[in-house]
C-alpha cells in the first residue's frame, strides 16, 4: 500500500525532557494505524510533529514522497495533513460553519467569505461524515460528541487525505467510540491515511489495522495487526512493548463494599441550574465508589457542589465529616504553579498559619515537608516551583494536600475527580494505593473518572452518571468479583441511556 | 546545593539582570534622543551627571526626586504582586495630597511633631486607600482596574480644582495654605550640609524605611502571601477556599494607601502646603519602578534613584534637550525591563526543572 | 440664557457630534485591538500622536496629508504595541502604559522641536471653514463622514470578512486559530494597526477641531472610547453610541461656559463619573456581555 506520510527519525526534546528519539513512522492509504503507549511515552509529541505543529530537533517528516519544508501546520495543512488535537480546537464564540471553515474560508469581492459556498461544503461533508450538525449553531453550546464531529468535519473540509486523531475517545462513551471508528473506516476506506493517539489497547485490538507502540520516546514496534491470528498473543505482545514489565496492572482493591459501615455522605434530589437532574448517591465508609459517564452528563457540577465551587438548586447533601475534593484540572484548579510547593502543599490553610496577622513560617514548612514526604512527591523540595515538578508528582502533591486535611477526622469523605488523568502509570499506581489506604483508614471516597479500567480497579462499586441522573450501579460479588454490569458494554450501554432511570 | 539556595541564587542573578537590562535601556535610549537632537551624547551624559550625582547639590535633589517613587513604586509593586495594574496612583497621591494639605494647615499651631506627623500619615493612607476603593469595588464586580482607576485620576483633577475652587484654597491663589510647623518634616540639609539648597528631606529616610517593612511584612503575612496566589492562580484559590476577590480589594486598596503616603514627601518634605499638579508625574513613574524594582529593597531604591535622576538630569539638559525627554525614556526602560522579566522567568523555571531531572535521575 | 435652554438647543446636538467624533474613531480602534485579543489601553497615546502628526503634516502638506500622517503614525503605534506584547509575551497593558507615557513626553519633545514651545502648536485651519453655523459646520465636516464610514466599515468587516472571521478568531481563541494554520501574531499586528490608524485619526480630529494641537489634550478620551468598548461588550455600533452619551456630557462644558467656575468643574467630572458609574452597573450583570475570551491571550 502506497506510504502516504512517513517521519523520519525525529527527535524533539522540550527543555531538560527527551519527548521523542529518534522516532519513525510510515502511515498508509486505507489503513487505519494506532499509536499507543503509556502517558509521557511521545505519542503526543510524534502525532504533532506529524502534523506540523511542533517542529523536530532533528529528522523530518515527509508527505506523499516530499519533504514537509518549512515545518509548519500551515504547510502541513496544505499538502493535506488534518490533525485533531485533544485540546484547544474549536473557538466557542464562532459557529460551526465558522469554526468548519477557520483558515480555508472562501471568498468573494472584497474578501468577504463566500457563505454559500462554505455552507455548500459543509454540507457535502456532513453527508461523507454521516453527521448532521446545525451550520449556525454556536459551537460553545455543542456537547462533547457533536464538538468532536465537527473537529473531523474541518479537517475535511480541508480536504485532508491523512488524518491525525489524538486520544479522540478519552472523553466518549463505548458506543460513541464504536461509531467514531466506523466513521474513519469510511474514510479509510475513501482513500485516505487515519492515524490514532490512544492508550486504550482494546480500541486497538478491535479496529485498527496496525500499531506502533512506543515507550519513553523510542518507538518500540510496529506491527500489522492480523485478525485472523491469534489476537490473545498479540495483545500481549503489544502491553509487553508498551509497559515492558508489568501486563495490566493488578486490581489495588478486590473485594466488596462492606455494607454494615454508616453512610458518611448522603447525596439527595440534588439538581443544578444546567446539568443536575436529582441526583442520588450514598457513600460507606471504607467504600470506594466509582462515578462513571461521559463527560458533560453533569459528574463535574456534582464534585464542583461538593467542594462549594457552585451552589445547587436543590437538594441536599449531608456529610458525617468534612468534605476535601481534588478538582479534576489540577493546573487550573489545584494548584498554583508559579508558586512554591510549600505554599501549595498548605493552599488555603495559611490561615491557621498566622498569629496576630504573621505567618508562622517554619510551621507552615514543617508541615509541608510532612505533606511532601507522606505523598512521596519527587523531588522533596518544598522551595522548588511547582511547575518544576512532573505531571505525577503535582498529582500526589494535590492528593497529599487533600489527604493529610481533615485526617483527624474519622468521618471524613473524600471526592476525587480524575485522579490519574496524565499521570504516568507508576504514578497512577502510587496513587491508587494512597487512596485505597485512605478508605481503609475510614474515609469514603468517591472517584470519578472517564477510565473505567481505573474504575473497576479502585473501587467497591461503580455507579453511571448520565443527564445528570445516576442511572445504574455495578457491585462486586462475595468473591469480589464484578458482576457482568460492570462490564465495557452493560456500563457503556448505561451511559448513553436518555431515558430516565432511577436506582432502588 | 539544596533546592532553596538554587533558588535564591538564580533569582539573584534574574535581579542583576533586570537591573542590567533597564540601565543600558535607559543609556541607550537616552544617547538615541539626545543624537536626534543634534547633540553629542557624551556632553549631555556629562552634563546629566554633574547635575546629578556629580554634585552633593545634585544628589540632594536626585534623593528629592527619588523620594516620592519610592513611595509609588511600593505601591504598584504592592497592586502587582495581587496581579493589579494600579494606574491610578496619580489620582490617589494627588487626593491625599489635597487632604494633607488642608488637615495640615487646619491643626492647632504648636501641635507638635510627634502628633502631627503620625496623624498626617494616617490621613494620607486613607485618603489614597478613599481614591482606590471604587476601582477595588468595581474590580470585585468584574471591571478591569486599568480603566477604572485611570478614570478616577481624571475624576481627582477635576474634584481637587473644585474643592481649591469652593474655598479649600487660599485666598486668591489655587493652593492650600501653609500647614504647621509641626507637620513640616525637616529638610535633609539641616543635617548634612553639603546638600545645602537641596529640596531633599526626611521623607526618603522615612520612605526607604517604609519599603523595606512592607516588603519584609508581605510574605510573612497570610494576607500578603495569599494576595500572590490569588495573582498567580485565582482559580486554585478559589477552590482552596481563599477569598478571591477580598484579596484583591485589599491589595488596591493598600496600593492606593501607599501612594497617598507619597504626600508626605511632596506636601510635608517639600512645599509645606498642597497646589494642583504637586506630585505629577510620580504614579506613572511608579508603575516603571515597580516593574524595574521587581520585589526587592535594593531593586525598588535602585530604580527610584535611576528615574530620580533621569527626572533631575532632565532639568540639567533642558537648555539643549527638552527635560520631556526623560519620559520616553522611562516609557522605553518599562517595555525593556518588562520583556527581559518575562525572558528571565521562562529561563528560571527551565533551570529549576532541569535541577529536578538531574535530581531525579541522580535518585534512580 | 439658562442652562436648561443652552443644554436643549440645536447647538447643543451639533456640540455632542462634533464632540463625539474622536470618542467614536477611538472606541472603533478600540474594538479592532481588543476583538482581536490584545488589551489596548494606548488609544490615549495613539491620539496624542495622530493629533500632533496631523496638525505638523497639515500645516506644510494640508489638511489630507494630515490626516494620511495621523492614521500612519497610528498604525505605526498599534503595530509596536501588538508586535512587543505577542512576540515578546508580555502583558499588553505594560505595553499600552508605556506607549502613553512615551507619546505623552515624545510629543511634547517634538513640539518642542518643530515649534520651540512644548506646551502648543501654532494654529491651523483643520477641515471646517470658519464663519458658517456650528450646525451646517459639523454636518459639513469630512471627519463626521469618516467616523460614521469607520464605524460601518468596523462592523461590516468583523462580521462578514475572511480577515474579519480570522481577527475574531484570533480574539476568541487564539489557540484554536493557530492549530487553523491562521498566523495569530500577524492577523493580531494587522488588526491593532488599524486600531492603531483610527485612534490615530481620532486624535487628529481633535487638534482639527481645536486647530491646534496641545500637549495632552486627548483628556482621557482614549481611556473613555475603552471603557465605551467594555460597557458596550465589544461590538462597534454600541461602543459607538456609548461614546455618543460621554460626547454629550463633555459637550455640557462648552455649553456651559460662562456659568459658574464650580459649575464647570464639576460638569467636568461628568463623563469620568458616568464611565465608572456605568461599569459598576453593567460589569456584574452581563449587561455587557463578556470580553472576548481570548483577551490577553498569548497564542503560543
Amino acid at each position: 500500500m502506497e506510504v502516504a506520510l512517513r517521519v523520519v527519525a525525529v527527535s524533539k526534546r522540550f527543555g531538560a525532557t527527551v519527548a521523542v528519539r529518534e522516532g519513525s513512522l510510515a502511515l498508509e492509504k486505507c489503513k487505519i494505524h494506532a499509536i499507543v503507549g503509556e502517558n509521557g511515552a511521545g505519542k503526543s509529541t510524534i502525532s504533532s510533529i506529524a502534523a506540523g505543529l511542533v517542529a523536530p530537533d532533528t529528522g523530518h517528516v515527509e508527505i506523499f514522497g516530499a519533504k514537509l519544508s518549512p515545518h509548519t501546520a500551515r504547510a502541513a495543512i496544505a499538502r493535506g495533513v488534518g490533525m485533531v488535537q485533544q485540546h484547544f480546537r474549536l473557538v466557542d464564540a464562532l459557529s460551526v460553519l465558522e469554526n468548519a471553515m477557520l483558515g480555508v474560508e472562501p471568498v468573494r469581492g472584497f474578501g468577504r467569505v463566500d457563505l454559500a459556498a462554505a455552507r455548500a461544503k459543509l454540507d457535502a461533508v456532513q453527508r461523507e461524515l454521516g453527521s448532521s450538525l446545525v451550520a449556525n449553531a454556536r459551537t460553545g453550546s455543542l456537547g462533547v460528541g457533536d464538538r468532536q464531529r465537527l473537529e473531523i468535519a474541518r479537517v475535511l473540509f480541508r480536504d485532508a487525505q491523512i488524518l491525525l486523531l489524538d486520544e479522540p475517545t478519552a472523553v466518549l462513551s463505548p458506543q460513541e467510540v464504536a461509531a467514531l471508528y466506523t466513521t474513519l473506516r469510511r474514510l479509510a476506506d475513501a482513500g485516505r491515511a487515519v492515524a490514532v493517539v490512544t492508550h486504550k489497547i482494546d480500541e486497538v485490538m478491535e479496529f485498527a489495522d496496525a500499531v506502533t507502540v512506543m515507550r519513553r520516546g523510542h518507538v518500540v514496534s510496529t506491527r500489522e495487526i492480523d485478525r485472523a491470528g491469534d489476537l490473545h498473543a498479540q495483545r500481549r505482545a503489544i502491553l509487553h512493548d508498551a509497559f515492558h514489565d508489568s501486563e495490566e496492572a493488578s486490581p489495588v482493591v478486590a473485594r466488596a463494599g462492606d455494607e454494615s459501615q454508616r453512610m458518611l455522605l448522603e447525596i439527595e434530589g440534588l439538581k443544578s441550574e444546567r446539568r443536575l437532574q436529582g441526583v442520588r448517591l450514598h457513600v460507606r465508609a471504607k467504600e470506594i465508589v466509582g462515578l462513571a459517564g461521559v463527560e458533560g452528563n453533569g459528574q463535574q457540577e456534582l464534585v464542583e457542589i461538593l467542594a462549594g465551587l457552585r451552589e445547587a438548586t436543590s437538594g441536599t447533601v449531608r456529610a458525617r465529616g468534612p468534605i476535601e475534593v481534588v478538582l479534576e484540572d489540577r493546573h487550573r484548579q489545584g494548584l498554583v504553579l508559579a508558586a512554591s510547593v510549600a505554599d501549595n502543599a498548605v493552599l488555603g490553610e495559611h490561615a491557621r498559619f498566622t498569629r496576630f496577622f504573621v505567618l508562622n513560617v517554619r510551621a507552615l514548612r514543617a508541615e509541608a515537608s510532612r505533606r511532601v514526604r507522606d505523598g512521596d512527591v519527587s523531588p522533596p523540595e518544598i522551595d522548588l516551583p511547582v511547575a518544576a515538578l512532573s505531571g505525577g508528582n503535582q498529582q500526589k502533591l494535590v492528593l497529599a494536600r487533600a489527604l493529610a486535611r481533615g485526617v483527624a477526622s474519622e468521618a471524613r469523605v473524600l471526592v476525587l475527580a480524575q485522579p490519574t488523568r496524565g499521570v504516568d502509570i507508576h504514578a497512577a499506581r502510587q496513587i491508587h494505593l494512597r487512596i485505597a489506604a485512605a478508605a481503609d483508614a475510614g474515609a469514603a471516597v468517591l472517584v470519578s473518572s472517564s477510565d473505567l479500567d481505573e474504575l473497576r480497579a479502585l473501587c467497591h462499586r461503580i455507579v453511571v452518571i448520565a443527564r445528570g441522573r445516576i442511572v445504574g450501579d455495578a457491585r462486586r460479588d462475595a468473591d469480589g468479583q464484578w458482576e457482568e454490569a460492570a462490564s465495557n458494554e452493560r456500563l457503556g450501554a448505561r451511559m448513553v441511556v436518555r431515558g430516565d432511570v432511577s436506582i432502588p | 546545593m539544596s533546592a532553596r539556595g538554587t533558588s535564591v541564587r538564580l533569582g539573584l542573578e534574574a535581579d542583576f539582570w533586570t537591573i542590567a537590562s533597564g540601565t543600558a535601556a535607559a543609556q541607550l535610549a537616552f544617547a538615541a534622543l539626545v543624537w536626534v537632537y543634534g547633540q553629542s551624547p557624551r556632553a549631555m551624559t556629562a552634563l546629566v551627571f554633574e547635575g546629578t550625582w556629580g554634585s552633593a547639590y545634585g544628589i540632594g535633589q536626585v534623593l528629592f526626586k527619588a523620594t516620592p517613587l519610592l513611595f509609588t513604586g511600593l505601591a504598584v509593586h504592592v497592586g502587582l504582586r495581587a496581579g493589579l495594574f494600579n494606574v491610578g496612583a496619580e489620582g490617589q497621591l494627588a487626593a491625599a495630597s489635597l487632604a494633607v494639605g488642608v488637615l495640615g494647615a487646619h491643626l492647632p499651631h504648636g501641635t507638635p511633631a510627634i502628633v502631627a506627623l503620625p496623624l498626617l500619615a494616617i490621613v494620607a493612607a486613607a485618603a489614597g486607600a478613599l481614591w482606590a476603593a471604587p476601582a477595588a469595588g468595581l474590580r470585585a464586580r468584574g471591571a478591569h482596574e486599568v480603566i477604572s482607576t485611570i478614570l478616577l485620576n481624571r475624576v481627582a483633577d477635576a474634584f481637587i480644582g473644585l474643592m481649591l475652587g469652593l474655598g479649600l484654597a487660599e485666598h486668591g491663589t489655587v493652593r492650600t495654605e501653609e500647614v504647621v510647623a509641626g507637620a513640616r518634616l525637616s529638610r535633609l540639609d539641616r543635617f548634612v550640609h553639603p546638600l545645602e539648597g537641596s529640596a531633599a528631606s526626611t521623607a526618603i529616610v522615612i520612605a526607604v524605611l517604609f519599603v523595606a517593612a512592607i516588603l519584609w511584612v508581605l510574605p510573612r503575612t497570610r494576607r500578603g502571601r495569599e494576595a500572590e496566589l490569588v495573582a498567580q492562580n485565582d482559580e486554585a484559590c478559589r477552590a482552596e477556599k481563599i477569598p478571591v476577590s477580598r484579596r484583591r480589594s485589599e491589595a488596591l486598596i493598600a496600593s492606593g494607601a501607599i501612594a497617598g503616603l507619597a504626600s508626605l514627601g511632596t506636601v510635608l518634605g517639600y512645599k509645606g502646603y498642597f497646589e494642583q499638579g504637586l506630585g505629577a508625574g510620580a504614579g506613572f513613574a511608579g508603575l516603571a519602578v515597580a516593574i524595574l524594582g521587581r520585589g526587592r529593597l535594593v531593586g525598588i531604591v535602585f530604580a527610584a534613584l535611576l528615574f530620580g535622576t533621569l527626572a533631575q538630569g532632565g532639568l540639567a539638559i533642558n537648555a539643549y534637550v527638552p527635560a520631556e525627554a526623560m519620559e520616553v525614556i522611562q516609557g522605553v526602560v518599562i517595555v525593556v525591563v518588562a520583556l527581559a522579566d518575562a525572558r528571565l522567568r521562562a529561563w528560571l523555571t527551565e533551570k529549576l526543572r532541569a535541577i529536578v531531572v538531574l535530581k531525579r535521575e541522580g535518585a534512580s | 440664557m439658562s442652562v436648561f435652554a443652552s443644554i436643549a438647543s440645536l447647538t447643543m446636538i451639533a456640540q455632542t457630534a462634533r464632540t463625539a467624533v474622536p470618542y467614536v474613531l477611538a472606541s472603533q480602534g478600540g474594538v479592532w485591538s481588543e476583538r482581536s485579543g490584545v488589551v489596548n489601553v494606548a488609544l490615549e497615546g495613539m491620539m496624542l500622536a495622530g493629533g500632533l502628526a496631523g496638525v505638523a503634516v497639515a500645516r506644510t502638506h494640508g489638511p489630507i496629508a494630515g490626516v494620511v500622517a495621523a492614521l500612519a503614525i497610528g498604525a505605526a503605534l498599534g503595530a509596536a504595541h501588538a508586535a512587543v506584547t505577542e512576540l515578546g509575551r508580555i502583558d499588553a497593558i505594560v505595553t499600552g502604559v508605556a506607549i502613553n507615557i512615551i507619546a505623552l513626553g515624545g510629543t511634547r519633545v517634538v513640539m518642542r522641536a518643530l515649534y520651540q514651545s512644548s506646551s502648543n502648536s501654532p494654529s491651523i485651519d483643520g477641515f471646517a471653514g470658519r464663519g458658517s453655523s456650528m450646525v451646517a459646520r459639523v454636518a459639513l465636516d469630512p471627519m463626521s463622514f469618516a467616523t460614521i464610514a469607520a464605524v460601518v466599515m468596523t462592523m461590516l468587516v468583523l462580521r462578514g470578512t475572511r480577515f474579519g472571521l480570522r481577527v475574531r478568531a484570533c480574539g476568541e481563541g487564539p489557540l484554536a486559530a493557530r492549530a487553523a494554520g491562521i498566523a495569530v501574531v500577524r492577523t493580531r499586528v494587522l488588526a491593532v494597526s488599524i486600531g492603531g490608524a483610527l485612534a490615530g485619526l481620532a486624535g487628529a480630529a481633535l487638534a482639527y477641531d481645536e486647530h491646534q494641537f496641545q500637549s495632552g489634550m486627548s483628556g482621557g478620551r482614549g481611556f473613555m472610547a475603552l471603557a465605551a468598548v467594555v460597557l458596550s461588550g465589544w461590538r462597534p455600533g454600541r461602543a459607538a453610541l456609548v461614546c455618543v452619551v460621554f460626547a454629550a456630557l463633555d459637550a455640557l462644558q462648552g455649553v456651559l461656559q460662562g456659568h459658574a467656575r464650580a459649575l464647570q468643574d464639576l460638569v467636568q467630572m461628568l463623563p469620568f463619573v458616568a464611565a465608572l458609574v456605568a461599569l459598576a452597573i453593567f460589569s456584574r450583570s452581563g449587561g455587557t456581555g463578556g470580553p472576548p475570551a481570548g483577551l490577553g491571550v498569548h497564542a503560543e
